[in-house]
């Protein structure tokens, strides 16, 4: 099976260089493998997953997703890639003066998808997470858990090649955590997607194989 | 409420800096006329011992552009009146030539100095009079009203464009976390920018269309109705369609650089 992520020898660093985060980090992630990234706070977990949807350029060597290395990558091609990814944060990051409905169907948005299409998909993937009944609502008015569900159905909206996710149960209690992890699980299983979910605590009701890499002392491993 | 207020905190600095480019156009346009008029009405006089050809009044000075010579029998008709023939026609023959020497536009007094320096220089050249303490007045009231007016004009913009900055301040904050969730998801810039840059446009629109209004009024019915002479006289002068022109293109250049300056500030995602 081909590798849709590619690291070697990879350095990341704030600043100019001059603070690394992460050094000679070598890894590679399958096409539909979930993968765990757990490690101390401030070890560079998100760092990392910065670094996999471009927003953080390798110091050096090279770290390659869907065929592109990020460290050489144009503008443009970034932009491109994005849109076969599906990112997932701690604090939902969704438009809150947009309905629930228009905030799921970004990503069909900037795919250039008709106003149709993206009103079927709206509603599918509402129904999927649950939230049928809030299409036109807005974020503020859903709770924490509900809004980590939309922002999980506009993760999946364009079923991505590739599924980020920082922390995405940080700020949910049991319940609402249990009902991520599921809507993950089933996203993995059922589209091939590969996902990579930094977290700082592997949930210990977990049905799929997975691997875990742990980010130490700016090195990343793999748990066996 | 707050729709109307948010694009009238645009719309407002922005008009006033239209403003002050049609203000510009206006003054110009109107004290390019006025100019013309005062050079049209003034000539200095030059008194010379022969005849002098226009051609070479301009080898002299390039600002002259008419010479008219002053009948000689005319200037002695009123002296000669009872004296013999013989003796008029030496009268006659002993008046230098007479000149009213015009130039191509108005002029600083030291240029005009200059000019009757250079005429003073030709020998057959008796006397030239400038009649310049009236015409100092004259042009040190103009250029003191068109000094103030472009102080205030400069004054005007530049209040103008910290209210813009100010006001692209707002729009980076209201607009920000959008632009961002769109650009991780892989949004070109016109995609991103594409709310900002409608709100803008409407908004450049209205205030195009605010100020030529305020103009319009001020041509077709103010001034006309006004009784100030200059005003009357210069009504073509205080607008004209290729304004709405001007003013809409200066408007969509703020907007655009305006616009651009938030998208880009607004790159990269907040932690």
């Amino acid at each position: 099976m081909s590798n849709v992520i590619q690291a070697s020898n990879l350095t990341l660093a704030y600043g100019d260089g001059d603070k690394e985060i992460i050094k000679d980090a070598n890894f590679s992630i399958k096409k539909g493998e979930f993968v765990f990234i757990t490690g101390p706070s401030g070890s560079g977990k998100s760092t990392l997953l910065k670094s996999l949807y471009g927003q953080l350029k390798p110091t050096s060597g090279s770290l390659v997703v869907g065929g592109n290395d990020l460290a050489t990558i144009r503008h443009s091609k970034l932009q491109e890639l994005r849109t076969h990814m599906g990112i997932i944060f701690q604090d939902y990051k969704l438009v809150n003066e947009w309905t629930v409905s228009k905030n799921v169907v970004l990503p069909l948005m900037i795919a250039g998808y008709s106003n149709d299409i993206q009103e079927t998909q709206a509603r599918r993937l509402l129904k999927h997470v649950k939230l049928s009944e809030h299409g036109d609502r807005y974020p503020l008015e859903l709770s924490g858990g509900e809004q980590q569900r939309v922002g999980v159905a506009r993760a999946l909206s364009k079923n991505p090649v590739v599924i980020l996710a920082d922390e995405p149960t940080g700020n949910l209690d049991d319940y609402s955590s249990n009902v991520i992890w599921d809507l993950m699980e089933n996203a993995c299983q059922q589209l091939d997607t590969t996902v990579l979910v930094v977290t700082h605590k592997i949930p210990t009701i977990f049905s799929l194989p997975y691997r875990h890499f742990i980010i130490e002392s700016k090195g990343v491993y793999e748990v066996h | 409420m707050k729709f109307i207020k948010n694009h009238l905190m645009f719309i407002l600095p922005l008009m006033a800096i239209l403003l002050g480019i049609e203000f510009y156009l206006v003054f110009d346009r109107t004290t390019t006329t006025y100019e013309k008029n005062l050079t049209e009405g003034y000539t200095m006089l030059v008194a010379s011992k022969k005849p002098v050809k226009l051609e070479s009044f301009q080898r002299l000075n390039r600002h002259i552009v008419t010479a008219d010579q002053i009948e000689r029998s005319n200037i002695v008709t009123e002296v000669i009146k009872g004296v013999s023939k013989s003796n008029s026609e030496a009268i006659l023959k002993a008046l230098p030539y007479f000149y009213n020497v015009g130039l191509d536009s108005y002029l600083h007094t030291k240029e005009l100095e200059q000019i009757k320096h250079n005429l003073e220089a030709d020998k057959n050249i008796k006397k030239v009079e400038t009649f310049g303490s009236s015409y100092n007045s004259s042009y040190r009231l103009f250029a003191f009203i068109k000094l103030t007016l472009k102080v205030f004009i400069i004054f005007m913009a530049l209040v103008s464009l910290f209210l813009i900055i100010k006001q692209m301040e707002i729009w980076k904050y209201a607009h920000k976390e959008r632009m961002q969730v769109m650009e991780i998801f892989g949004a070109p810039l016109m995609l991103r920018s594409g709310v900002l840059f409608r709100v803008a446009f409407v908004d450049a629109i209205f205030a195009s269309i605010f100020v030529s209004a305020i103009f319009f009024y001020v041509k077709f019915y103010w001034a006309a109705q006004s009784g100030i002479d200059m005003m009357m006289k210069n009504q073509e002068e205080l607008f004209q369609v290729a304004d709405i022109g001007i003013l809409f293109g200066s408007a969509m250049t703020i907007v655009i650089v305006a616009v651009y300056s938030v998208v880009f500030s607004n790159k990269g995602v907040e932690e």
